[in-house]
């Protein structure tokens, strides 16, 4: 199992569109993976599960994964992050 | 007495017995099931989500296309809040561990969630609490969507709803069975108004606390003109609105006269308007407008079925029924355009930096062959009575033409061999939308039958601009220069091969441009049925001599602002009548 924090950079945070591009790319991992934010943990392939989490821009988050392609996993999603989900340039 | 006022977006009057249709106020009881009932309340429950997920599809799709990606996004979002089914297990969960109705099931996870949600500080993420709250109702909706539409107390009612599915108000109002419509809310009803227009059924929008103010049998006066509700009319009140409704029918009279006229200029020069439709009931009032053939059938709205975009069989009975309906008239059926938003449910398509740039259209579909043959052997099967023509979307290169050639011949004689041919060849038309395919036509008089031009993707790949994008949009004109040759370059091309061609975007449907394209010398042009009526009306006033000699002199001119000033000055000041408002009333 593997962890990475990093800090939401985006403006929106985890908002609508940004959560339902994290879900469809967590889904394409066999490993399973959670968000960890303040004191909630969801499962990362669900859009229902990532928008409970009302993560907005400052904070930090923890991806989790665990499984075959774990590390993969953890760095894709870390750098969907860093690329704030691509909606701004 | 009393009345409401709202904001009117489809014109007319009527008066008529009050049906409301309440979906927020719905009480649901714990009402618990047998154990052996579970597994059809189960089946029950997979239909209203499949339904449902069919529903947001068509609605996004619909709100993308007509008010942008953002508005869109709220049932982007409560789609795939159905589609990743993580809510529809919880639901289902309860049904199986609680043996309780599919109905009390959905209202517990609604509770929970929302419970959940409205916790949240954050005020944009707790207005996500509303979409669940959305999906739910339109979940216990579609439970019972079957009851409602054959309910037989829905009959020349006005529908007074704060929402209402807008499946069930298209069937609803496609059978006529609804004489207007008056909602509390603007929002999602989008597409319900433009059916409603299309069928000229007056509606109201954003008549607040209509739902509860008006209860059912209530007689309403419902004026689609200046967006007033009244309920329980006063004898006077009737009496001038029936003198109102009378006018109004006067001037719809006159117009109608306008359709009864040979489709000629002053000056005798022919053309031919035709309708662009997405739904196949749509074909119904396309006549009564005038419209000789449809243009441009889009099948998107088909393909969002996914049984009928897998079933050869029930499209081949589509597009033959309207076909026939149409005989002798052309019936254009374009293949599915889709794949420029996001991958459909079952096709799997990589997420593309570029959609617009990328694989759609006939792009996709060369890829996805098979749903792509289904397709083609049904427009070649459906077309018995020989008035079909079939149009492919957003060709790239004659390489192209010459695979879908060859993917038709196979479909062709697949459906030889199992003797569903009828001998009839379908016309093959190709969609002029890339800029590079003007530069084609040259060489394709053995190839192609006709073409289409798509004008509003044309100008976004001419002009390198997204019109939606309300940073760029003041960019995209129709009277840049570039477009103004363009249009010019693709009649003169197509004729000197001998090709016939419709302009089917939206630059065929308004006043200038249509005037414009026909002054440049085309002739067929499809468009948005409601539109026929006007530009007809426009086209029997003016010479074709006259707007061709206006429509030269804008080769001449090196800016869009110039072009479209001359063009507009010099056409109203010889038919000042161009413009005329409706009378008013």
């Amino acid at each position: 199992m593997i962890k990475e924090t990093i800090e939401i950079i985006n403006k929106l945070g985890l908002h609508a569109r940004a959560s339902a591009k994290l879900s469809h790319l967590a889904n394409s991992f066999q490993s399973d993976i959670f968000l960890i934010y303040h004191e909630d943990r969801v499962n990362a392939k669900s859009l229902l599960g990532i928008l409970t989490l009302a993560a907005s821009v400052g904070n930090p988050i923890t991806i989790e994964a665990d499984g075959k392609d774990e590390k993969e996993a953890v760095q894709k999603i870390a750098e969907m992050f860093k690329n704030k989900f691509d909606e701004e340039s | 007495m009393k009345q409401l006022k709202g904001k009117p977006v489809s014109a007319g009057i009527i008066i008529g017995q009050a049906l409301v249709y309440n979906s927020h106020k719905q009480i649901i009881l714990k009402e618990k099931i047998p154990k052996e009932a579970v597994e059809t309340e189960i089946d029950r429950f997979n239909n209203s989500v499949k339904f449902t997920k069919a529903q947001l599809k068509k609605i996004y799709t619909n709100l993308l296309k007509t008010m942008g990606k953002e508005s869109a996004l709220i049932i982007e979002t409560q789609y795939l809040l159905v589609k990743e089914g993580n809510l529809v297990n919880d639901i289902r969960n309860i049904i199986i561990n609680e043996c309780t109705k599919a109905e009390w099931a959905i209202k517990e996870i609604e509770t929970k969630y929302v419970e959940i949600f409205r916790k949240i500080p954050d005020l944009t993420f707790r207005e996500r609490g509303n979409d669940i709250s959305d999906v739910m109702v339109r979940l216990i909706h579609n439970l019972k969507s079957n009851k409602v539409i054959t309910n037989p107390d829905i009959d020349n009612v006005i529908l007074v709803a704060d929402d209402i599915p807008p499946s069930i108000a298209a069937n609803l109002m496609s059978q006529g069975k609804i004489l207007g419509l008056v909602f509390n809310e603007g929002g999602e009803t989008a597409h319900t108004v433009i059916l409603a227009r299309t069928l000229e059924i007056p509606t109201i929008l954003n008549a607040e606390t209509a739902t509860e103010v008006i209860t059912n049998d209530d007689i309403l006066v419902v004026d689609g003109l200046n967006g007033e509700v009244t309920i329980n009319p006063t004898k006077s009140f009737l009496t001038k609105t029936l003198i109102k409704k009378e006018k109004y029918q006067d001037h719809k009279e006159k117009l109608k006269q306008v359709m009864k006229l040979p489709d000629i200029t002053r000056d005798n020069h022919p053309f031919h308007l035709l309708g662009n439709i997405e739904l196949a009931f749509e074909s119904d009032i396309l006549k009564s407008y005038g419209a000789k053939g449809i243009g441009l059938f889009r099948t998107e709205f088909l393909f969002m079925d996914q049984d009928i975009a897998q079933s050869s069989e029930q499209q081949y009975l589509i597009y033959k029924n309207i076909a026939q309906k149409f005989y002798p008239e052309p019936v254009v059926i374009r293949t599915f355009d889709v794949g420029r938003d996001k991958a459909s449910e079952f096709i799997q398509k990589e997420v593309e930096h570029n959609p617009a740039l990328g694989t759609m259209a006939v792009r996709l579909f060369l890829k996805e062959r098979d749903l792509f043959k289904k397709q083609i052997t049904a427009i070649l099967r459906a077309n018995e009575t020989g008035n079909i023509k079939i149009l492919f979307p957003m060709v790239t290169e004659i390489e192209e033409i010459y695979t879908i050639k060859t993917l038709l011949r196979q479909c062709r004689e697949d459906l030889m061999k199992e003797k569903k041919f009828h001998g009839k060849d379908v016309k093959f038309g190709i969609m002029i939308e890339i800029p590079a395919v003007v530069k084609l036509i040259k060489y394709l008089k053995d190839d192609v039958d006709f073409f289409s031009i798509g004008t509003n993707d044309l100008m976004q790949y001419l002009l390198a601009v997204d019109r939606n994008n309300s940073s760029v949009s003041y960019l995209s004109s129709p009277f840049h220069p570039a477009v103004i040759e363009i249009l010019f370059e693709i009649l003169e091309e197509s004729t000197r091969i001998g090709k016939e061609v419709t302009v089917c975007g939206e630059m065929a449907g308004k006043t200038f441009t249509a005037l414009m394209l026909l002054g440049m010398g085309y002739t067929r042009f499809s468009m948005n049925p409601l539109a026929i009526t006007e530009i007809k009306r426009i086209f029997t006033r003016i010479h074709f001599s006259y707007v061709k000699k206006v429509v030269k002199q804008l080769l001449k001119m090196n800016s869009k602002s110039e072009i479209e000033e001359y063009l507009i000055e010099t056409l109203l000041k010889k038919y000042p009548d161009i413009f005329i408002k409706p009378p008013e009333f």
